[in-house]
């Protein structure tokens, strides 16, 4: 239905992406939930397709994909995949959008050309592990010296830490909080072990210490003292890629749910013929539908330069919600085989809670909805 | 050097077609670039990879064509010519045609499908050469170029040939002469930019299609029971889908 209004580049460009999601990722998915190892090879695959810069601007080795097909890509991509799904939303919603954004022509030669390129991976530093919610109450802190800053403190559940490569990590100076650039070897950087998480088992998580860290002074992303402000931006682009990670998690599950609903007989008729069964499958599919509808939105909106916040905010509430809730139901269709790991239902469900977490908790998106609606 | 791709776009082999007055409907089939024209797109852009010049993407075909030509230069071709002529052409017409494009053209090598995915027809590669009085190699599974002529092993019925032709030639694709690349993003991006060349044409086919029906095939429905003896029934299996499907 929506293939019809889509042009011939943006269906190009899906079917790429849906072949590779349903070669190469859906097959590895299962293992790579089960290893806990971080999904390079798959990543490497996206990369010499170039998914990982697909938003970017041509010049600094993107794609300059618009926002409308890169949030029908993310869904693809989510469906085969949540965690590389995630990987990919942080490298290119956070660090390359804010790069984008804020970094200086140099910067941008240096960093944002070989994440675009999907040569590194890039993770997004904000939260700490008293300071999530609330942002502003971090303590890592940046202090002057000369030719640039030093770091101490410590950041909790960074995607991708460990394994990226470029880290725009939020501190807290003199003049308030700024954003650096830190590269992954700086001496005084290092890593936690990943963290043991429900889901999302291949998106590596981890706590990222600095014990006197240098940055030098042209690393410095943007204003000094706009760090924040900036992460905050960054966060609304990122918000609408975790709407589309999550509405791909839940067209899965309904899939699967779907299929399944048709093949298994009780009582001697499919239980897809069972109200209770046919309505659930129903409802879902509304869910799923609204979820898109509403990512891509927020996905129009930024497309046309307008200010998004409200939308992607709203598209993250109710999408991580219909991605929680569809999930839940898709196991229940399957009665005990949802249970059963090799169904696969129920690790979209453990992978789907984490939507109403990160990028802002789902009370925190109707905190900044409530205060969008009075501005 | 010039290599040129003479493309096509078809039916997926898994849309549902439908018949609607005695004529196919396409309305609700998705379109693709032809699978046997994605092995010739292919070796072109790792011929032009390997010894330089140019990749050219030609076609024949009604406007949609487009959708095929662009997914082809988005696979890396440089640039394409597209006769455009809505409704059906017969293969010798079509060739007729495509030959007058591509001696203008003057390329060193033409690639195009072994075998038509719409019509099954295996026509249209050795017209072309007729038409240019060229060599032809049909089915290629392999193919090396040096000092103006070309290595070619093809399949015959029960076997295989290698030849030498002399350049120009043409060259029709055989499962197993490359693995076709997925188009990139940046490729997708780039194709965009890239010269399509439109050129309407109005030629007479030589043969007018009157009335065209599908072929419903059902099921055999055989089922084999493997819970008694399930090393017999897998044998059974076996000598099924070698004798009687000849799939393996
Ligand atoms: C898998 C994973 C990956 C992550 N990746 C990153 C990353 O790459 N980079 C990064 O910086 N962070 C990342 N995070 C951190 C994530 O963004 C935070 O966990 C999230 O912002 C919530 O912070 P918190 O965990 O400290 O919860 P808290 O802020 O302590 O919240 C606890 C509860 O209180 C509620 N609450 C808090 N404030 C209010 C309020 N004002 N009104 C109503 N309710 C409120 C919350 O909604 C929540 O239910 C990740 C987290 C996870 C689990």
């Amino acid at each position: 239905m929506l293939m019809a209004v889509l042009t011939n580049d943006q269906k190009m460009v899906l079917d790429m992406v849906r072949q590779v999601a349903r070669e190469v990722l859906w097959e590895k998915a299962p293992q790579y939930d089960e290893s806990g190892e971080y999904p390079w090879p798959q990543l490497e695959t996206l990369a010499q397709l170039g998914l990982l810069g697909m938003t970017t601007p041509e010049e600094w080795g993107g794609a300059g994909l618009d926002s409308v097909t890169w949030v029908l890509a993310m869904e693809e991509i989510a469906a085969a995949d949540p965690s590389v799904a995630v990987i990919l939303s942080v490298t290119s919603g956070l660090p390359q959008y804010m790069l984008t954004k804020f970094g200086t022509p140099e910067q941008k030669k240096k960093y944002l050309v070989p994440l675009a390129k999907g040569e590194w991976i890039g993770a997004f530093c904000l939260t700490e592990p008293h300071a999530g919610s609330d942002p502003a109450s971090m303590k890592l802190r940046a202090q002057k010296v000369p030719g640039g800053w030093q770091l101490d403190g410590v950041k909790s559940w960074v995607t991708s830490g460990g394994q990226a490569q470029v880290y725009v990590v939020m501190a807290r100076g003199e003049s308030g909080i700024s954003s650096f650039i830190v590269e992954k070897g700086t001496p005084g950087l290092s890593f936690g072990s990943p963290e043991r998480k429900m889901g999302l088992h291949a998106a590596h998580t981890t706590e990222v210490r600095f014990d006197g860290a240098f940055v030098p002074e042209e690393n410095l992303l943007g204003q000094e003292g706009r760090g924040l402000a900036q992460a905050l931006a960054g966060l609304d682009s990122g918000r609408i890629g975790i709407a589309a990670q999550a509405v791909g998690m839940a067209r899965a599950a309904f899939e699967i749910a779907k299929a399944y609903a048709d093949e298994r007989t009780q009582f001697g008729q499919k239980i897809r013929e069972f109200q209770g069964v046919g309505f659930k499958l129903a409802d879902m599919h509304v869910k799923i539908a609204a979820a898109r509808a509403l990512t891509l939105e927020a996905a129009a909106k930024k497309d046309r330069g307008e200010r998004f916040t409200l939308e992607a905010s709203t598209a993250k509430l109710f999408a991580s919600d219909t991605a929680v809730s569809v999930t839940r139901d898709a196991v229940q269709v399957l009665g005990g085989y949802g249970y059963h790991r090799e169904y696969r239902a129920e690790r979209y469900y453990r992978d789907a809670k984490i939507t109403e977490i990160y990028e802002g908790t789902s009370e925190i998106q109707r905190l900044v909805i409530s205060r969008e609606l009075y501005r | 050097m010039k290599f040129v791709a003479v493309i096509r776009q078809v039916p997926d082999s898994e849309s549902r077609l439908k018949i609607d007055a005695g004529r196919v409907d396409l309305s609700s089939a998705t379109l693709i670039l032809d699978q046997m024209d994605e092995y010739a797109v292919e070796e072109v852009i790792r011929l032009q990879e390997k010894h330089g010049g140019e990749s050219v993407i030609v076609a024949l075909g009604p406007e949609r064509f487009e959708e095929a030509v662009r997914t082809a230069l988005a696979m890396g071709a440089d640039r394409a010519i597209h006769l455009v002529q809505e409704g059906y052409l017969d293969p010798i017409t079509q060739a007729e045609a495509l030959a007058e494009a591509l001696r203008a053209e003057a390329p060193d090598v033409v690639l195009t499908g072994g075998q038509q995915a719409d019509w099954d027809s295996q026509a249209l590669g050795p017209a072309i050469a007729e038409a240019l009085g060229w060599p032809v190699v049909t089915w290629t599974t392999a193919l090396e170029l040096e000092d103006g002529q070309a290595r070619a092993k093809h399949d015959l019925d029960e076997g295989a040939e290698v030849v030498r032709v002399s350049l120009p030639a043409v060259f029709t694709t055989q499962q197993g002469l490359n693995e076709p690349r997925y188009p990139t993003l940046p490729g997708i991006m780039k194709a965009k930019k890239k010269e399509i060349r439109k050129i309407p044409i109005s030629a007479a086919s030589k043969v007018e299609v009157l009335e065209q029906s599908i072929q419903e095939r059902s099921r055999l429905g055989k089922v084999l029971d493997g819970t008694k003896d399930p090393h017999a029934a897998a044998s059974e299996l076996i000598r099924l889908l070698h004798e009687e499907a000849k799939v393996i």
